[in-house]
């Protein structure tokens, strides 16, 4: 492959800083003061003011619960939805049985239902089960995706070569140890990549459990709105807890980029 | 898979002879073969049976009732429900602005994403953080974007219209105007999805193997062309997930058109008001869960609709191998 | 919450279903399976909790009421925005469970729940007999006597104005001349902008649609009559105030044409756009805001057309709640005179009740960003001015939003002409049946 010219570089550096400008703008916002986006719509430079309004963030919302909470529940889903929809994706990809095109076509369309309704009857569940209120209402929904199943489906048809799973079936390997040192490894760059991305959906999802939870037990984004509750609201703090509910989101970036780029550079023929 | 094969993909799977063994293990691993892949998709499909079957029934059966959010099921209507909202002008209005908003945003973003794709599929200095970077919308918190693109946006003294003042153009009605709400919306959608599936394109151009372009250099084929000829009918599964999720996506769009303006219902002549909207408005604002509900069951025959054509039309231009356009 | 194995779950969900699919839509009274340690008060740790939204100033009362009262732990919670709390609400009442002890709910939503009087648990009770202002009570009493809201706030309207700009324009500035120039009318209010535009490039007001709010709010039965059927479209009294809204906003150029809360608005307190605003207490802090840096708010001890309230809130107690007795205790505290000041000294939310309103605390406020107007005192003469609460029948909410939007295509969108913008409102209202 020929060496990327400035072109490359110029077109991807523009993308980035437009990628870029929200949350730059956000940290500006949010280390000047409550008038600031009165006294000028763009502000382009940060102010001195982000430690106190985070404090001011940290009095207000409780914000290490919330925190805690919404590390577990991002990690559980994305953990279950990883294995889960491996686990399928791999059957549908790469296994014979009767019915697995109608079924996969199935699961697929479930994504169709428009979720706005489902909240309504899915409540009346949580509510019979009572979990209203407690984090599995967030978590259980979520422990499997069509998205999830979908996506391992597509990847793996191409990524596991036949062959290899013939040599381990000669081999006597049993089917889940065939899918275990065949089909896991092979899935892992696409499946970081769903860990990434469940994990952020989770993270920022905002109506379902501020319907299903309720006022104790918070997910962050359902305490960061408190910030937002008043007449005149003040950005400069809205933002600040914006700000400080993204960090743990590019912790995890930083951590997962690095796997992403190993796995993906890894190849897919590899055990 | 054999190199530049285009067979369909369900013949990669794999026809395990089961080992011949003799009496119970050779019973055993028969039955492993058969059974496992069911055990393998079944956590999803007992978790689809109760957060979404019955939710879905239970819409379809709420849909052919009179029933109020609050105190639930009235008179059972049959197909009233249906009968007023296609009769109706709300649903229809919903309707078209939810297949505009949808081409304004699918099409230019599936193409930016190839685009974005195929410029890091390349051998890249500090290739963690180009990634990263083109990531970043999805990150956002939704708060920081909607009040951005609200004053990006803003009729009178967004920046959009301040700039285009400046260099002696019209300002563009970003709210009044239907056609200029939708693309203002498309916009907002664009910025958080297109990297996100330049990622998921990335992936698995990324497991195309390289032997397959050096094949097509020997032939004489150009960059473009071997993109249109190797990569793109490579990446066929992969376009058909983006292009089916984008479109289960951006039927349902909700988020973007809600926080567009102050109230959001979707503009004062519904201008921009999408099918979720109007189901929301039906449910919450006027407690009529049944139009609501007939409102869910069209919403989702209408996305299996689309996603069919749209598997199809993806099958066939993937098919396609390059240099027609 | 005792965890149970998943098998269990399924079942229970099965059984679930059934139950929900087979008994939905009773009077939904049959217990729901929350977790059940369900003593009221009694010498055992309870906790309440609050669901507000916007700005109630409980923060501290919280906390005072804990430590006034060992046992009791009050978790306080806010949605961002109003309509978040709302279908919150809606969607606990319609599962009956999930709901918070107290429910805060907003005075345009009070008819909606009245339709569902089994939901509330009654609050009447003679120790809080004459608390609030008369039409503050009439509100959320039902005709059976039932009393399901306690009330929090209110929102008495007075006319805020930009003494800079009048004086540019050769009026009077000073408040006291200000309310006497602004007349009693409507129309009075509509002649001085027309005189003030002539000699100004600012309009005299944000946007129709805030006039009409106000101007909606002093008629008694303006969209449904008092059998409940809907007349707003037949009614002569909607059509003409609409018809006077927009010759005067439009045609006369007196709005600035600001759908109020958008962006558009919020950036125009910079940019000297209008020069008066229809404004209730709780709206102070929202101009303070985004006006920044401008000089010259001040605020006219008057109102158009009399007296007029702009909002106002209730604190009421679901009856899906375990701890209905303490609840209700908490809520009549929260609602006391006494509390209510300290909840305005906080926030400024100004009291319904009626030993508030002479409170000397309240009475001696002044506002510094409003050239240190005595907002106290003037606010509560505007409450006197109240003399009614107009009627709003279940569908006032639906029918006001149309409304809004038919004025906003005249007015701010400029799409619609007033005439074939009733229209479209007309075929609306028509469709709710």
């Amino acid at each position: 492959m020929r060496k990327p010219g400035w072109i490359v570089y110029g077109l991807l550096a523009a993308v980035v800083l437009g990628s870029m400008f929200p949350l730059w703008w956000s940290v500006v916002v949010a280390s000047h003061d409550s008038t600031v986006l009165a006294r000028d719509r763009f502000p382009v430079l940060p102010g001195g003011n982000f430690f106190r309004n985070a404090a001011t963030v940290l009095d207000t919302v409780p914000f290490w619960r919330a925190t805690l909470n919404s590390i577990i529940v991002s990690t559980t889903v994305s953990a279950s939805v990883v294995f889960f929809s491996t686990l399928a994706g791999y059957a549908f990809a790469k296994l014979r049985f009767r019915g697995s095109g109608p079924l996969l076509v199935f699961v697929v369309a479930t994504m169709a239902v428009p979720t706005q309704l489902g909240v309504v009857p899915l409540y009346q569940v949580m509510a019979r089960l009572g979990w209203t209120g407690e984090l599995t209402a967030v978590i259980v929904p979520g422990l499997v995706t069509a998205f999830g199943v979908f996506w391992m489906t597509q990847y793996l048809r191409q990524a596991v070569p036949a062959e290899l799973i013939e040599a381990a079936r000669v081999d006597g390997a049993s089917m889940f140890r065939t899918f275990w040192h065949v089909g896991l490894p092979a899935s892992r760059p696409a499946a970081s990549m769903l860990f990434l991305f469940t994990f952020v959906a989770t993270w920022t999802n905002f109506f379902w459990p501020f319907i299903v939870l309720g006022p104790s037990n918070p997910t962050l984004p359902i305490a960061l709105q408190q910030l937002q509750a008043a007449h005149f609201v003040d950005y400069s703090l809205v933002l600040a807890g914006a700000v400080l509910g993204t960090i743990p989101l590019l912790v995890l970036f930083v951590v997962a980029g690095r796997q992403l780029v190993s796995g993906i550079m890894q190849g897919a023929v590899k055990q | 898979m054999g190199a530049a094969t285009t067979a369909p993909p369900a013949t990669s799977a794999v026809p395990v002879p089961p080992t011949p063994h003799r009496g119970r293990r050779g019973r055993l691993a028969r039955l492993d073969v058969t059974v496992s892949p069911y055990l393998y998709i079944a956590p999803f499909f007992v978790l689809f049976l109760v957060t979404g079957l019955f939710p879905l029934l239970y819409t379809g059966y709420v849909a052919l009732h009179d029933w109020d959010q609050i105190m639930g099921r009235g008179e059972f209507v049959g197909l009233t429900n249906f009968v007023d909202i296609l009769t109706g002008r709300g649903f229809w209005r919903a309707l078209a602005n939810t297949v505009s908003i949808f081409l304004l945003s699918s099409v230019p973003q599936i193409a930016a994403a190839l685009l974005i794709a195929a410029l890091l599929d390349r051998n890249l200095r500090a290739r963690t953080f180009w990634r990263m970077g083109v990531l970043l919308p999805y990150v956002v918190a939704p708060v920081a974007v909607a009040l951005i693109f609200n004053n990006l946006f803003a009729d009178r003294f967004g920046l959009v219209n301040l700039l285009l003042e400046t260099v002696g153009l019209e300002p563009v009605r970003w709210h009044s105007d239907r056609l200029a709400s939708h693309i203002a919306i498309a916009t907002m959608v664009n910025f958080r999805w297109t990297g996100y599936n330049a990622l998921i394109l990335l992936a698995a151009m990324q497991a195309i193997p390289k032997d397959l372009y050096e094949q097509a250099a020997l032939d004489g084929a150009n960059a473009w062309r071997s993109f249109w000829s190797v990569t793109v009918p490579m990446l066929r599964p992969t376009i058909i997930f983006v292009v089916i999720t984008s479109t289960i996506g951006g039927l349902q769009i909700f988020d973007e058109p809600k926080m567009y303006d102050q109230y959001g219902r979707g503009g004062a002549d519904q201008q921009w008001q999408t099918l979720t909207i109007y189901l929301y408005e039906l449910g919450w604002t006027r407690a009529d869960f049944g139009a609501a509900s007939a409102v869910a069951v069209l919403l989702f025959l209408i996305i299996v609709t689309f996603g069919i054509l749209n598997f199809l039309l993806t099958r066939r231009i993937a098919h396609d191998d390059g240099g027609r356009r | 919450m005792n965890r149970k194995t998943t098998r269990y779950h399924l079942l229970a969900v099965g059984a679930a279903s059934s139950l929900v699919l087979g008994a939905c839509g009773g009077s939904g009274s049959d217990a729901d399976a929350g977790d059940g340690d369900s003593a009221s008060g009694g010498g055992k740790d309870i906790t309440l909790t609050v669901a507000t939204f916007n700005e109630f100033g409980y923060e501290e009362l919280v906390k005072e009421y804990m430590d006034l009262n060992p046992g009791i732990k009050v978790e306080h919670v806010k949605a961002d925005t109003a309509d978040n709390a709302r279908a919150a609400l809606r969607n606990s009442l319609g599962a009956n469970s999930g709901a918070a002890d107290i429910e805060a709910i907003e005075v345009d939503w009070v008819t909606e729940f009245k339709q569902y009087p089994d939901k509330f648990a009654d609050l009447s009770d003679p120790e809080v007999e004459g608390r609030w202002i008369d039409w503050k009570t009439e509100a959320v009493t039902l005709e059976d006597g039932k009393l399901i809201g306690y009330g929090t706030d209110i929102g008495p309207e007075a006319v805020c104005y930009r003494a800079d700009l009048f004086e540019a324009a050769g009026l009077p500035t000073d408040r006291e001349e200000v309310a006497e120039l602004l007349g009693d009318t409507w129309e009075d209010y509509f002649a001085v902008g027309r005189e003030f535009i002539k000699n100004s490039d600012a309009a005299w007001y944000d946007s129709a649609g805030a006039l009409w709010q106000g101007m909606i709010n002093q008629v008694d039965y303006a969209y449904e009559d008092a059998d409940g059927n809907v007349v707003a479209t037949t009614n002569p009294e909607v059509r003409s105030l609409y018809d006077q809204v927009l010759k005067a906003s439009v045609d006369d150029e007196l709005s600035a044409g600001l759908g109020q809360w958008s962006a558009d608005w919020t950036s125009s307190f910079q940019e000297d756009e209008f020069a008066t605003m229809l404004c209730p207490g709780w709206m102070l802090g929202v101009i303070s805001g985004n006006a920044e840096g401008v000089e010259g708010w001040d605020v006219a001890n008057t109102f158009p057309g009399g007296g007029g309230n702009w909002g106002g809130s209730y604190l009421t107690v679901p009856a899906q709640g375990k701890n209905i007795e303490e609840a209700t205790k908490l809520a009549a505290w929260l609602t006391a005179p006494e509390q209510q000041i300290k909840a305005f000294e906080a926030k400024g939310t100004f009291p319904s009740q009626v030993e508030a309103l002479s409170s000397e605390t309240l009475l001696t406020s002044t506002n510094p960003f409003f050239n240190d107007a005595p907002t106290g005192q003037i606010f509560a003469d505007r409450a006197e001015a109240v003399t009614m609460q107009p009627h709003k029948g279940p569908k006032y909410f639906e029918i006001n939003s149309a409304m809004n939007d038919a004025i906003t295509r005249v007015d701010v969108d400029g799409t619609d002409d007033a005439d074939s913008s009733w229209a479209k409102f007309v075929e609306f209202v028509e469709s709710l049946g």
